[in-house]
């Protein structure tokens, strides 16, 4: 099918970045020099959210403030805020790129990963609020070894945050200079000062606030350019499928699935990485240790499942709209015919389409906006993985104090946001569309089997986890660069070693199985001693009894 | 603490409880993920296959609207209402019983 960009824009993967297309795609710029509604939007939030900052820096005392807010957010705040991180503007724009690209396979990354919401609700969430303190890590912790799992699971955790963080900072970059007409190393560093300031003095308190009025704008902006463009077609639903279908060059089968995913393997393998990826990420899961209890943890996937669910309703109809809307206009179309600023750019034109030069500044505003908050959600995730996890837990072997522990989480967020926005410039102009395969290969074959197993199999060991785990790792790294786009494309060997774009079908099979075959031969004292405390571990994973309560003051 | 485990594993409610919640979650866990996989294996297979065809069907005579939108609509909405059907067990039958086991045992336990 249309061969470049569905091939480009699929590892664009909704939930997470804006990143690949703009990379793949290098187009003329969309804009024409500074655009001042825009930038005077995005002011407005960024005074907004510094104020937050100010506010929250002030009763960030102890390190349960910095990394989980004290225990005090409640149930809704924290879906908003889950919400905010787990929708990029990839989730607006790169779900709206897919389905003018190739129709209706873009929707599979609005349903599938979404049936990662319910998933985490009946298996996860209370259990995960009853076992954990700051980080996925210490759910594992409670009956195993604490050094080689807490090892393991911050390095997958950083491997995981840079990844993910590569693909937003370059994205964003693009995005940014494409919609503000500014240049993309000022560009990077106005993010990373943002996510510095944000994380390093306001913590997770902070953060999540920010990620709260993002979210609110991003569900009212992405609702506004529905409803318009639903008033353009008289609220008749068929006709704007119908002038889709009328505007497209593959005509009636934009509504029809196939093509994007043809390969039966790759097509689960995806899926598989999406569902099971998408419930496992660190930087969503740790929001669970935000709010006081099993009960708001609960309640926050409620709501977070809402909002989310919502907002994938909303891509049903903004994608097809582009191709109604903006497929034959020529103010937004280059000479060629082709849309100004590749199809990641078709819901930000809608957005003028329908709303103006005035809303386009809105929504401009907003993708800026919902960058800056989803890299501080990833950099207070990296941030609590080095401070707490490797740091208090490892090298001090819990006995750092609490000052030191919040010092090193500041040191962290400073160093990661450095990180970024020097990955951002040294990977500026590549192709970095496989950047996103790699965190959720990470959270779906080491973080997902973990979990599960520790939370509900009682035979696991130490030895088995950090085998399995750490086998998956490598091994989906591997994959990952030996497959068709690392090894085939970008080191120019034509095809990969590795046949396949998404390795995670293979990985989470080995991971389970090395997990569960190497725990079963363990007959140390210690997997004995660990198999006797699944019984207390699972009642506190039930009931909650002797979970972490919420800081007092 | 040790103690207070030993008397919740004793109750023969908690044992009930766990069951109930358990198979619940997994029926609901099943429903979503088989959803997925027929979404995932009807972009995969269309239009070959019988099952993917209805997909590509449009809902009446002349509608662009094809059945594949349809259920993914519905799919996402059925999947937010799951969500609202196990937090509506969990807060009125599963959260009672558990208040009622724990406070039981902190009292046997002498907390």
């Amino acid at each position: 099918m249309n061969s470049l960009f569905p091939r480009a824009l699929l590892a664009t993967l909704l939930v997470s970045t804006a990143a690949s297309a703009w990379a793949q795609a290098p187009a003329a710029p969309a804009t024409r020099g500074p655009n001042y509604i825009a930038i005077g939007m995005f002011l407005i939030f960024v005074v907004i959210s510094l104020g937050i900052t100010f506010w929250a820096a002030r009763r960030t005392r102890s390190a349960s403030d910095f990394l989980a807010a004290g225990g005090r957010i409640s149930g809704f705040q924290n879906g908003l805020a889950i919400t905010g991180d787990w929708c990029s503007s990839a989730a607006l724009m790169g779900i709206a790129a897919l389905i003018y690209s190739t129709g209706f396979d873009g929707l599979i990354y609005s349903v599938v990963p979404f049936g990662a919401w319910p998933l985490m609700m009946f298996l996860m969430a209370d259990r995960l609020r009853n076992l954990g303190k700051y980080t996925i890590a210490d759910i594992v912790s409670v009956r195993f070894a604490r050094i080689p799992v807490r090892t393991l699971i911050s390095l997958s955790s950083l491997v995981f945050v840079v990844g993910y963080l590569i693909a937003q900072m370059v994205g964003a970059g693009t995005l940014i200079s494409n919609l503000f007409g500014i240049d993309y190393t000022v560009a990077q560093i106005i993010i990373g000062i943002l996510i510095v300031l944000y994380v390093a003095f306001g913590g997770m308190i902070a953060t999540t606030y920010v990620q709260l009025v993002k979210a609110v704008l991003l569900v009212s902006g992405a609702s506004f350019i529905c409803f318009a463009a639903l008033f353009h077609f008289d609220w008749s639903i068929d006709a704007l499928y119908s002038s889709a279908v009328a505007n497209h060059p593959s005509g009636i089968k934009v509504m029809q699935p196939g093509g994007l995913l043809a390969d039966p393997v790759s097509a689960f393998s995806c899926g598989v990485m999406l569902l099971l990826g998408g419930s496992a990420m660190p930087h969503v899961l740790m929001r669970f240790f935000t709010v006081p209890d099993a009960r708001q943890a609960r309640l926050s996937v409620f709501y977070a499942a809402g909002f989310i669910g919502y907002f994938y309703l909303l891509t049903f109809v903004i994608g097809y709209a582009a191709i109604g809307l903006v497929m034959k206009d020529p103010a937004f179309l280059d000479a060629n015919g082709v849309i100004r600023g590749g199809p990641n750019m078709a819901a930000i034109h809608l957005s003028e389409a329908v709303g103006g030069s005035f809303f386009l500044g809105f929504i401009s505003a907003v993708a800026f906006a919902t960058i800056v908050a989803v890299v501080a959600g990833l950099t207070i995730a990296g941030a609590s993985a080095i401070s707490h996890d490797l740091y208090a837990n490892v090298f001090r072997h819990g006995r750092a104090t609490d000052e030191e522990v919040v010092k090193v989480s500041r040191i962290s967020a400073i160093t990661l946001g450095a990180l970024g926005v020097g990955l951002g410039i040294a990977f500026k102009e590549q192709n970095i569309a496989y950047m996103i395969t790699i965190p959720f290969t990470v959270s779906s074959s080491v973080f997902f089997p973990i979990l599960f197993l520790s939370m509900y199999w009682r035979g696991l060991t130490t030895r088995g986890a950090v085998t399995g785990g750490a086998v998956a790792l490598a091994l989906g790294i591997a994959l990952l660069v030996l497959g068709p786009t690392i090894w085939g494309e970008i080191l120019g060997h034509g095809e990969g070693i590795f046949p396949y774009k998404y390795p995670a079908l293979f990985t989470v099979l080995v991971s389970f199985t090395i997990m569960i075959g190497v725990s079963k031969l363990d007959n140390s004292p210690r997997a004995q001693r660990e198999r006797a405390e699944f019984d207390d571990q699972f009642v506190r994973s039930q009931t909650g009894v002797g979970a972490e309560a919420p800081a007092s003051h | 603490m040790q103690k207070i485990y030993q008397v919740i594993k004793a109750d023969p409610r908690f044992h009930e409880l766990e069951r109930k919640r358990s198979r619940f979650g997994w029926w609901l866990a099943a429903i979503v993920f088989g959803n997925c996989l027929w979404y995932m294996a009807a972009t995969a297979f269309f239009p070959e296959s019988g099952f993917a065809h209805l997909w590509g069907e449009p809902v009446a005579e002349g509608a662009a609207t094809t059945w594949g939108i349809v259920i993914g609509f519905v799919q996402t909405v059925g999947f937010i209402l799951l969500v609202g059907l196990y937090i509506y067990r969990a807060n009125h039958e599963f959260d009672p019983l558990k208040d009622a086991i724990v406070e039981d045992a902190r009292r046997a336990a002498g907390e």
